[in-house]
Parts: C-alpha cells; structure tokens; sequence
C-alpha cells in the first residue's frame, strides 16, 4: 500500500483549529443547527466537496479557557449510504478526524436516532450522545434515563434543550473529557456474524497500517459493508477477503453484510431504547390528528394551502411594506447625511462622490431594505411554518402533483416561498435529497415571479392599465414556468428517489428557536449579498454619472426598440432591474418624469399601454436578481448558472417580442 | 434464438407483467426508449410468435415466456457470478448483467450454475429459473396496494441498485419489518405509514417497489432460507 498510515487524502475542507475537535451528528430536526449556532457565533465558514451540495460549517469557538473547533455534519439518518447526505457525512468525519463526535438524539424517537450514534461509534470514534428537546419530549410524556441511558449504551448521555441552550455548556465539558478517553471497545453483533468478521479483523491487524486511521475491526466492518472510501483504500488482498466473507454472511443470514449490520444495530438501538426510555401515561390531545387530517384531505387541505399562502403574502406585502418604508425614512433621516457628509470629505462632489454614494448610500440601503423586511420576515415565517409541522402535510398534498415536474412534495416548500423571495427558496431547494431534483427545483424557482418581480407588475400594468391586462400578464408567466417545468423534466437526465420522508407531529412552534435560525439564515444572506450589491451599485453608478449609460443604450436599440418596440432607454433600465427588480420600475418612472418634465409620475410619457405589458413581462422573467444569482451560482457551479440566465434572457425577448406584436391586436382597454 | 434487442423486450415483458397487465407505454418508460420505437419492436416478436396483443396490451405466449425466463435465468446467473466470483457491489452488477447476459450458452449457464453452489437466488433476492423454465413464486403485493389501516410485514424491496433497500434499512424499513398503513392519499397520491415509533410519507413510486405480506397472509419466506 503506497499510503502511509497517519495520511488522509486532502480535501477542500480544513480540520477546524482548537485543542479538541468536536463533530456534532445527528438526524434532520433534531436541532442540530441550533446546537451549532449555541456553540458558535461568528467566524463559521461553509464548504462543501465538489460536486454535492450539502455544506459543511466549521467553526472555532471558546469553551471556558478553551478554544475547540466544531464541524456541523449534514443531518442524516445514517452514514453508511449513498445518499448525498450520508455520503458527506462519512467522508468529512473519515477526512477531518474529529476527536470526538457528539449524536444528537430525540426522546421521543430514541431507538431511531440512536442508530446513527451505533453507526458512529462502529466506525471507531469516542462518541458522546446529546438526548436533545428534553423540553418538547417531556410535554409529550417522554422522558430518558441519561444515566442508564450512558451505562447501557458505554457513552457519555446528556440531556439538552439546545433552543434555549440549556446542558449546551455541560455538554461540551463532557465531549471535551471523552476525547481524552481511550476509543470505546467496539460493539458485537452476535457469535455467528463475529466468527465471520473475524478473521478480516485479524488480517487488518497483521497490515503495516489501517487506513483513515481507523482501528482494524472499523475497518474490517468498512470493507464489509462496503463504505467506499474503506473500500477504496484497502489493500487488494483484503478486498478479496471482503468479498469472500460477504458472500458467507449472505449465505448464512439470507441477507447482505448492509442491510444485516443495519438490521442488528436497529435491534440494538431498540433494545436500548426500551430499557431507557420512561413514559409516563399522558391525555392525548386529539388534535395533532385532526390537524393532519385537515391539512392532507384534499377537499379542506387544498383551500388551507391557499388561505395558508395568502396570509404570508398578505403579511409580506403589508408589513413588508411598511418595514421598508420606516427604514427608508429612517436611513434618510440618520445614515444617508452621515455617508454623504464621509464621502464628500474624502471626494468633494465631483462625479467620483455621486459615484460613491449609488454604492454606499443607495447601495447598503437596497441591500437592507429588501433584506430585512422582506427575506428576514419571510425566514422568519417560513420557519414558523416547518416548526408546526404544516410542511409535511403540504409535502404529503403536493407528492402527486410534483411528480409531474419529476420532483416530489418535498419541493413544494421552495415553490412557494419563491412566490415571496427567490433567496430564501434556492437555500431550501439545496435541501432536496437528489442532485436533479435541486437543480429542477433551483431553477423553476427562478422562473417563479417574487414578490418584487409581483410589484413591478402590480406597480406598472396594474397600476396605469387595470386589472385585466394584469390578469393576462400573470397568466403569460404562469404559462412560460409550466412550459419550463415539463421542458426540465425532459432537459435534465436522472431519476429522483421519490418521497420518502419523516412525518413530525405538529407541536407549538418556539417563536425563539425560529427567530434564531431565520437570523442565521439571513445573516449568511447578509454576507454573501451585500458585497455583490455594493459592487454591483458602484459599477452601475459609474456607468450612470458618466453618462455612458445613455451610449450604452444605442448598440441594445436593435434588441429592445426592434425586437420588443420598447424606447432604448427602457432597455437599460431592465438591466438595472438585476439589481434589484423593483429598482427597475422605480428608475423608469424617473426617467419618464426627467423626459416628460412633469411630476405626475407617470409612464404615458415614455411607454404605450403595450409598451407597459411588454415591458412588465420581460421585466418579470428575464435575468433574476443578482442576490439570487449569487446564492444559485454557489450552489450550483456556473455552467448552470449562465445556462439559466441566458435562458431567462432568451425565453423573455421572445415572450416579449410575441407580446408587443399581438397586444395590439387585442385591444386593450 | 432472438436478438439481444428483442431479448430486453421479453425481460421487460415479463417483469412488468408481474405486477399486471402490461401496456406499451410502460415498456417505453421501463427501457427508456419511445413509444414509436416499442410499437415497431412489439410488431416483431409478435411475428415470431413471442407475443399476443390483446386489446392494446402486451402478453407473453407460452413460447415467449419460456425465452423471457431463459434471458432471466441468464441474467441473474450473470449477477450472482459478479458478486460472488468477481466481488462486484451489489449494486453495480444489474448492468454489467445486461451486457453478460447476452453471451451465456446453455452449456455456460450450466458450468457456472455448477461453480456457484446451484444458487436460488440473484444478489438482490429475486429467484433464478431452472434451465427447464420453472420459477419459484414470489410472495406477496406492492406495498401501494394496501388500503388505509391495513397491518402488513415488507417482504422484499424491488430494486436493482440497493440503494433504495440500504436507505430504507437506516431508516429501520427491511424485509421482516412490520409497517401498519395509516393513510393513503387519494387519487393515487402517497402513503403514510408507521414503523415503530416514527412516521413515514412514502411516495406511490417508493411504495410500489416495496414488496409486504398481503394483510393476514403469514410471510412464508423467512429470514435465513431466502438464497
């Protein structure tokens, strides 16, 4: 074997720093991210191995006088598979070695998320299990013996309320003295299967070395279970072992080494499961039922979906509305005489400052003013939402009629949160379980009209032409994403693993655990968006006080006045529109007062009636933001990427080139 | 002896018969060709007397069934020989099967019948038929079949490459599971099934490749003898 020993292939992801290195594990929704965020504030950085899009956290945090690094693993129900999730789990705790993996557990589901903490501990790590929401699981009548709990299953157990961070201290103190512990004495699964891992075991021990440093039943039990990374970095002769051994085991247990292992640790994590376990007879509320009834039965769920839907846009527009009127008034008032006061005692007031001020003044304040009312209220709803358990009966609702798309329910959740902001939707459509059904998912929401892209419309043909052409204008775009749905089914090769998907209760949301998952969510928004937005401002503002905007608008005049009949200088203005679609209306609007010359605010002056519903429609499908660009190409690598703006551009010049054609011809008014 | 073309039809034939009555449009999905394409090749056999059509449908006669068990055998003999012999993964050999398939004569098959100990089975557990064309029956019913309520133990899960079994197996879904059914969406939509004390939504493409007892009817195929 050419590997030494104590080497690991190098990955794109570094080993946090910190005297111990901590790994949390654990099943989706069993808060594992808030555990994160309790652990660490700042200073998180994501990665993820090419080619998957399940990010990795890691961060470096203080723990008392001690500063330990901590890597926040995919939630996964298991590490031994060839899902996404699972795949990245094993090689970043393979990879990244971490001195001591802490499993989240849920109470009232103990036997099922103890398996992953089974799982670990085969693969030769010190484990320490975290019996998580103590809080939630003792309402439900539920409560775990941490102390039996630790001598039953050989590993440090405590009990935890990450979402209001009650253990989360004692916790990390327990996985800081477990990484100094000897590694744990594996598990047996039985005589008969052990007689036959044996001498695998043996032929590990007699290698010079093991590779990923493992111990040599981990590793034997890799190889037999095929873990690919093991596989791989097995010696030929051990690998022909492997396969002579899997073959008895088949033969023996009339199943493979897989799903045998998976069998034998499901028993175990029952058993123990039910020793630990303590449940104290409780009223059930008959609720929780009627809820799920309710919400799936498709004669009341369908209606709640839109009750549901309209209440959240309903909220957005009002109180998104006015959220970012006060912030306008305010950053007026207060931060925009401080910038422009700092920018003019460093550049006077020559075209340099105005400069300055399209990316600093106008800049910042757009990023925030879209930012805050609008993404950071919608995380905060939408994660009102997944806490009540709402989303798995619209998952449920929806399966059927998502696999027309080649997606299934579990898409539904970005769909509709595109509705409100394209930002947040591609952050949950990473969350799909397969490749193709992200970069379907990723992609149709694009194409879904946000709420910005909804004011344009609203705020143009609705406002100066009525409702029906505004009908017509919704209609088109309704037609233009179905079009792109049925055409990315066929487009994009591959099967998606249909839904298989844990169904939580419902339960009362945690108004506080949701408000800090929407800050954290949004946060990232913050960091990867601003910058982009800044510079995009500065760029645009240049071109603007130069006056080389009004030269740029000749070579677009054979698109936009031939193509679509639009003045050129409209053209310009649904470029501007990437930055922030509503910007685009807002700068039309000024340029129709600057050449009309009077107040009225009004487009007559620039646009015919078509012209508006031209204009409207192109407005509305090509070229997503650039908040949403950045976030798509983060997720999805650039071919993508410039794939999905060309079509934009593409699909919305011929829209809008059959629009300005056949408008007339209706008559409008 | 047909070609390997019109080999895969009669596989295809036979498996999706398994389930019911076969329609072309399935046979298009299940081989990922179009339907014009299916049309045509359906012509042919049905001149070589492999197949009937009744009423739109596609049936074997006594003839093609006895050919779409020879490919069968063939192929899983050829999956059994990867993973045994040459420690293929499980589930990458239905592939590499397709591809040896076409090649093993009578006198080959019997040889490697001979090497592998007469196995029962392929690697994922579905039976392999005797060389006179006897096959052992399959137990049990889609798991989409079962109504609302019903109580059912999964016997088998249909699916080639493992990774749906292994998936379901972290979730503590195997053969020999008990799985009580306690909602089935209307107009052919998912089901919500419990297993322990977790819930599962499955969609109607995942349930229909999870074979379960039919309710009442004991499993007859138990742990250890399914080789």
């Amino acid at each position: 074997m050419s590997r030494s020993c104590d080497e690991r292939p190098a990955g794109p992801l570094e080993r946090p720093g910190g005297e111990v290195v901590i790994a949390l594990a654990g099943n989706p929704n069993v808060g594992k991210s808030t555990l994160f965020n309790a652990l660490t504030g700042l200073g998180v950085s994501t990665a993820h191995y090419p080619g998957t899009t399940r990010e990795i956290s890691v961060a470096t945090a203080r723990a008392g006088e001690r500063l330990i690094g901590v890597i926040d693993l995919p939630g996964s129900y298991g590490i031994g598979g060839t899902a996404e999730e699972e795949r990245v789990a094993r090689r970043a705790l393979l990879e990244l070695a971490p001195d001591v993996v802490v499993v989240l557990l849920d109470p009232t589901n103990l036997a099922r998320t103890l398996f992953l903490a089974l799982e670990v501990m085969d693969l030769g790590f010190r484990v320490v299990v975290a019996v998580n929401l103590a809080d939630e699981a003792r309402r439900a009548g539920v409560r775990v013996d941490c102390a039996r709990l630790s001598d039953v299953a050989g590993v440090p157990a405590v009990e935890t309320v990450a979402t209001q961070g009650v253990g989360v201290s004692s916790l990390v103190e327990v996985a800081i003295t477990a990484a100094a512990a000897p590694t744990p004495e594996p598990r047996t699964y039985g005589p008969d299967f052990e007689a036959l891992v044996e001498p695998l075991v043996r032929r590990w021990e007699s290698e010079a070395c093991v590779p990923l440093g493992l111990t040599p039943r981990a590793a034997a039990l890799g190889v037999l279970e095929e873990r690919h990374e093991i596989v791989e970095a097995a010696p030929e002769s051990v690998r022909r072992d492997g396969v002579r051994i899997r073959r008895a085991v088949a033969s023996h247990f009339g199943e493979s080494v897989r799903v045998h292992v998976a069998r034998e640790r499901h028993g175990l994590a029952g058993l123990i499961g039910e020793q630990v376990v303590v449940r104290t007879p409780r009223r059930r509320g008959l609720l929780p039922h009627d809820l799920w009834a309710l919400t799936t039965w498709p004669w009341t769920g369908v209606p709640l979906v839109v009750l549901v839907a309209a209440s959240i846009f309903g909220f957005l527009f009002f109180v998104g509305e006015f959220l970012a009127g006060s912030l306008s008034a305010l950053w007026e008032r207060w931060a925009a005489p401080l910038i422009s006061a700092g920018v003019g005692s460093v550049a006077g007031d020559g075209v340099l400052a105005r400069v300055l001020l399209w990316g600093f003044d106008a800049g910042i304040e757009a990023s925030l003013a879209i930012g805050l009312p609008y993404i950071l209220t919608f995380y905060f709803l939408l994660g009102l939402l997944e806490d009540t358990g709402y989303l798995n009966s619209l998952a449920f609702l929806t399966d059927r009629v998502m696999h027309r798309f080649g997606l299934h329910g579990r898409a539904v959740v970005p769909l509709v949160a595109a509705a409100g902001c394209s930002v947040p939707a591609l952050v949950a459509a990473g969350d799909l379980p397969t490749r193709r059904e992200r970069l379907i998912a990723s992609t149709l929401v694009v194409f879904v009209p946000c709420s910005a892209r909804t004011a344009v419309i609203m705020g143009s043909v609705g406002h100066f032409l009525g409702w029906r052409p505004t009908l017509l204008v919704l209609g088109v775009v309704v037609i233009v994403w179905l079009a792109m749905a049925f055409a990315l089914q066929r487009l994009i090769p591959g099967d998606s693993r249909g839904l298989v998907m844990e169904m939580f209760p419902f339960r009362r949301p945690s108004v506080r655990g949701v408000a800090g998952k929407a800050w954290t969510q949004f946060r990232e928004f913050l960091f990867v968006a601003t910058p982009i937005v800044i510079v995009g401002s500065l760029v645009l503002g240049g071109l603007y006080e130069t006056g080389w905007l009004m030269a740029l608008s000749g070579p677009l005049e054979p698109v936009v006045e031939g193509l679509l009949g639009l003045p050129a200088i409209a053209g310009l203005t649904l470029i501007v529109g990437m930055l922030r679609k509503e910007l685009s209306l807002q700068l039309l609007v000024a340029l129709a007062v600057a050449t009309t010359g009077f107040a009225g605010a009004s487009l007559a002056g620039l646009l015919s009636e078509t012209d508006i519903v031209v204009y409207a429609l192109v407005n509305t499908i090509a070229l997503p933001c650039i908040s949403s660009v950045a976030v798509y190409w983060r997720r999805h690598g650039w071919m993508p990427t410039l794939a999905v703006l060309g079509a934009s551009v593409a699909i919305a010049l011929t829209v809008g080139a059959i629009a300005a054609r056949v408008v007339p011809l209706l008559g409008l008014q | 002896m047909p070609s390997a073309t019109l080999e895969e039809y009669l596989e295809a034939i036979y498996k999706a018969g398994e389930h019911g009555e076969v329609r072309p449009g399935q046979l298009a999905e299940a081989l990922g060709v179009s339907a014009p394409t299916v049309t045509a090749t359906l012509g042919r056999l049905q001149t070589r007397g492999l197949i009937e059509r009744p009423s739109g449908g596609v049936a074997l006669t006594t003839t093609g069934r006895q050919a779409a068990l020879d490919i069968i055998r063939r192929h899983r003999l050829a999956e059994r020989f990867l993973v045994d012999a040459l420690g293929l993964s499980w589930d990458e050999v239905h592939d590499e099967a397709c591809l040896l398939e076409h090649a093993l004569s009578p006198r080959v098959q019997e040889a490697l019948e001979t090497f592998l100990e007469n196995p029962e089975a392929c690697p994922h557990g579905h039976p392999i038929p005797t060389a006179d064309g006897e096959i052992a029956e399959q137990v049990g019913a889609p798991l989409c079949n079962a109504g609302s309520g019903a109580q059912v133990e999964i016997v088998r899960v249909e699916d080639e490459d493992g990774e749906l079994l292994s998936y379901l197996a972290s979730l503590g879904m195997f053969p020999g599971t008990a799985v009580r059914v306690c909602d089935v969406a209307p107009f052919k939509g998912p089901l919500l099934v419990e297993v322990g004390d977790s819930r599962y939504a499955l969609g109607r493409d995942v349930a229909e490749k999870i074979v379960v007892t039919e309710p009442g009817v004991p499993r007859s195929r138990g742990k250890g003898n399914r080789r």
